[in-house]
């Protein structure tokens, strides 16, 4: 399968390299890359995660991990190091999982939430971690030496159920997005969390989120079938703290009229620039910014259309951290898909 | 509408106001009149429902009503309508008692009692620059202009829930070996606390936590019992409100345990909190500044000489600190001189530790907010808990940082606290045991500390809240 762009602005292209059924008869539902590259793990409605590998041109099952979770596990999440997985289950628990010379081997859950957790996030630093439920609320926890897990704050600002927590790349900064349309920013302050900043501008359920490389720019994903580009005003290198007043995030770009249908996820390169989208429509798309715009007025150009990248809904997307160009997605249809993204100048 | 009750009961999904919404699983009793069988339902725009009839004639629907034990005792959406409790607990319920008094034959009135806790005094005298003593007498003069008969301070009544603490402690120490639920005891008062664990740890917990009454329900007891009979008047005469540092005390006083079902009557009928009571002075147009101070009432009171009298160990009650010494002095013989508390991960997370040649005897912990109770519990769940007590409250900082309190004009909320922490701790402290009256009145009253009847009326009970698992309703 092979796309080229909808736009005027030279041909991309985006191909099929891999199709698994990764979780059959069920829906996959989150990818994540490790971080060098090497593991992707999926998650779904069969309660399981599974690692996949690469061997030679195609990508074979690792590990499955079917014993953590009762049910769904909506989200997969590795730790920086490498050496942990997080799995966030429509169970209210989240597992953490330690790679071990025979596989991953569950060494903690962590209880709490009401009821589904729907997304895990580590931090750059490896020490937090957040979770996040429709019980409403926000979790950081905090991780020592012996894998001990300690809930270091719970935040109620949402008022809806919260779809995705996503960390800055470089700072201990927490991006959520939810149900109640918003997108919410917190950092610590004094000895607990608090949310710093709220992100006002979609109007429908705010579903996924992705950070650019540097950490300036946030782009959100909705079911307004609408991505926004969020932007901070930080002056400066991100992560030097310059003054009391924080950073205001405004949105600067908004790509709309592309999606036909909810989109699911967002997920930005931080090797390319390039921004990729999950949607509803089972399409996968690739937008990347105009580069004579204004920083502070870009535009984003629609540079390869998937049209029928899944069978039905595609749930994520996710960039490898690694080799440029390669993306993973994932759909209710249950498979995993690898592409290729390439630009017309690199053909 | 921003949710006022505290962390701990917003994530048991407590802060939905509905009346009733879509989500509510209560089955509600409707009122059904034979031979009516199909009509037709108008929704106005103002969202009243009108039944049209044959005739075409229309008749207003009344609104379903949900109560507040319904909220309480459903785990469905797990609601307790905010709206529902600001119909049954709000200063407009004290001001239709006050005005109903005013228009009622003598013998329908009610005498109107209200019990004031020292965290509400303290708010009021940071607000208004006072000490806490000329907050009480202008407070006492205030409630009294507006018709109140009674005021005193629920300083008195958690003598009580101290003394009972103390020595239930030490009764479950001693049988520590036998039952392995008697420790850690955990603490009663937090009504935000205690509503969680009811609901989402159920008979887990409930084993641990201290079955003393708290403060304001022991106030409770003492006004609609031992007072009552003072008066000659039956518990359903007396009209008995609270003012408290925290909306999640109006739940408390809604509990089933807490209705006297021969009268049909709470024993605290009405609980407003501090800012309710900002709001009554508002309404009259009054600055307590300006109100000439009044004397405050004896009985009750933790008075002396015309001086407010406290207890130590912080704004939450000093639960861990009366518990500790008394348990040091009564297992181990040990005089504690001074408590040394130790923060641990953060300030709302502090452990005290009894040691004697390198022996841990005792070790306790305060834990407050939502986080600590959290890892509090999951510790005990694994069995990783190495205390013996713990205070356990759902407000970060604890009581004086109350739903309930002034909120700050201006000034960082920090420093507000800090003011309130300040004049609260300015007040002179006694131990319960050393309160002449308390001793009396168990005597009296209650016929001895170690009697039945003392606990029957100073203890309660707790109730798991069945889960209910809904499959459908499932958002992704």
């Amino acid at each position: 399968m092979r796309a080229g762009s909808a736009s005027g602005s030279g041909m991309a292209t985006l191909t099929l390299s891999c199709r698994l059924a990764a979780h059959p008869d069920s829906r996959c539902w989150f990818v994540a890359w490790s971080p060098g590259g090497a593991l992707l793990a999926s998650c779904g409605g069969d309660r399981s995660v599974r690692v996949w590998g690469r061997q030679g041109e195609s990508w074979v099952c690792r590990a499955v991990l079917d014993e953590g979770h009762q049910r769904t596990v909506r989200k997969v999440a590795w730790s920086l190091c490498g050496n942990y997985l997080a799995s966030a289950s429509f169970d209210a628990t989240t597992c953490i999982w330690k790679k071990t010379p025979d596989g991953f081997e569950c060494v903690t859950t962590l209880e709490g939430h009401e009821n589904e957790v729907k997304s895990v996030a580590w931090s750059p630093s490896g020490s937090l971690l957040a979770t996040c439920s429709r019980d409403k609320s926000v979790w950081i926890w905090e991780v020592d030496e012996e894998d001990e897990y300690e809930c270091v704050s719970v935040l109620n600002s949402h008022t809806q159920d919260v779809k995705h927590v996503v960390w800055h790349p470089t700072q201990e900064l927490l991006a959520s997005a939810s149900y109640d349309d918003t997108v919410k920013l917190y950092r610590e302050e004094e000895d607990d969390w608090v949310c710093c900043t709220t992100l006002e501008g979609h109007e429908s359920t705010v579903w996924g989120l992705a950070f650019d490389g540097a950490g300036r720019r946030l782009a959100s994903c909705s079911d307004d079938r609408t991505v926004r580009i969020w932007s901070s005003d930080e002056q400066g290198e991100p992560g030097v703290a310059c003054s009391s007043t924080e950073p205001s995030w405004k949105c600067i770009c908004t790509l709309s009229g592309y999606h036909t249908r909810t989109i699911y996820d967002v997920a930005w390169c931080h090797l390319t620039g390039a921004l990729a989208t999950a949607c509803g429509d089972d399409a996968i798309r690739i937008f990347e910014e105009e580069p004579l715009a204004e920083p502070q007025q870009p535009t984003f150009a629609l540079m390869a259309h998937v049209p029928r990248a899944h069978a039905q809904d595609v749930n994520c997307v996710a960039w490898n951290p690694a080799e440029p160009g390669l993306l993973a997605s994932c759909s209710d249809d249950g498979e995993v898909a690898f592409w290729k993204y390439q630009r017309p100048e690199c053909c | 509408m921003a949710s006022v009750f505290s962390g701990a009961l917003q994530l048991a999904d407590l802060d939905d106001y509905i009346t009733p919404s879509q989500e509510c699983v209560k089955p509600i009793k409707v009122e059904k009149k034979p031979g009516k069988a199909a009509a037709k339902i108008r929704i106005e725009d103002d969202g009243s429902y009108f039944q049209i009839n044959q005739d075409g004639g229309t008749k207003k629907l009344e609104k379903a009503k949900i109560t507040l034990n319904d909220c309480l005792a459903c785990s469905g959406c797990i609601t307790s309508a905010e709206s529902v409790l600001i119909t049954q607990q709000s200063h407009e319920e004290l001001y239709k008692a006050l005005s109903f008094n005013k228009t009622a034959a003598p013998s329908e009135q009610k005498l109107i009692v209200i019990s004031v806790s020292p965290q509400s005094r303290a708010s009021l005298a940071v607000r208004f620059k006072m000490n806490p003593l000329e907050t009480a007498k202008k407070l006492t003069a205030f409630l009294k202009n507006l018709g109140v008969h009674y005021v005193f301070d629920t300083t008195f009544s958690r003598n009580f829930s101290l003394l009972e603490s103390q020595r239930e402690f030490v009764k479950r120490f001693r049988r520590q070996t036998e039952d392995k639920r008697a420790l850690p005891m955990l603490a009663s008062a937090c009504p935000g606390w205690i509503c969680y664990a009811e609901k989402t740890h159920g008979s887990f917990i409930i084993p641990y936590i201290s079955t003393t009454k708290s403060p304001q329900q022991v106030m409770g007891s003492l006004i609609k019992g031992y007072f009552a009979e003072q008066q000659h008047l039956t518990p359903d005469q007396i009209y008995h409100v609270t003012v408290m540092p925290c909306y999640d005390k109006k739940l408390e006083a809604s509990r089933p345990d807490f209705f006297n079902q021969q009268y049909q009557t709470r024993d605290v009928d009405c609980v407003i909190t501090t800012g309710e009571v900002l709001k009554l002075l508002e309404q009259e147009g009054v600055s307590l500044s300006d109100v000439s101070a009044a004397p405050l009432d004896a009985m009750f009171s933790s008075t002396a000489e015309e001086e407010l009298l406290g207890h130590s160990g912080g704004g939450s009650g000093g639960y861990l600190e009366h518990i500790y010494r008394y348990a040091a002095k009564d297992l181990f013989g040990i005089e504690v001189a001074e408590v040394q508390y130790k923060p641990l991960k953060n300030k709302d997370f502090q452990e005290v530790t009894l040691e004697k040649d390198g022996v841990v005897l005792l070790q306790f912990a305060l834990a407050y907010g939502f986080r600590n109770i959290q890892n509090l519990v999951q510790k005990l769940k694994r069995g990783k808990s190495p205390y013996h007590y713990v205070e356990v409250m759902a407000c970060p900082s604890g009581c004086l940082n109350g739903g309930g309190q002034l909120r700050a004009e201006g000034e960082p909320s920090r420093e507000l606290l800090q003011q309130v922490e300040q004049l609260y701790e300015s007040v002179r402290t006694e131990t319960p045991e050393a309160n002449g009256s308390v001793q009396e009145l168990y005597e009296q009253w209650l016929g001895g500390a170690a009697s039945d009847k003392a606990g029957k009326i100073l203890h309660t009970e707790y109730h798991a809240v069945e889960k209910m698992s809904t499959g459908f309703n499932i958002k992704w």
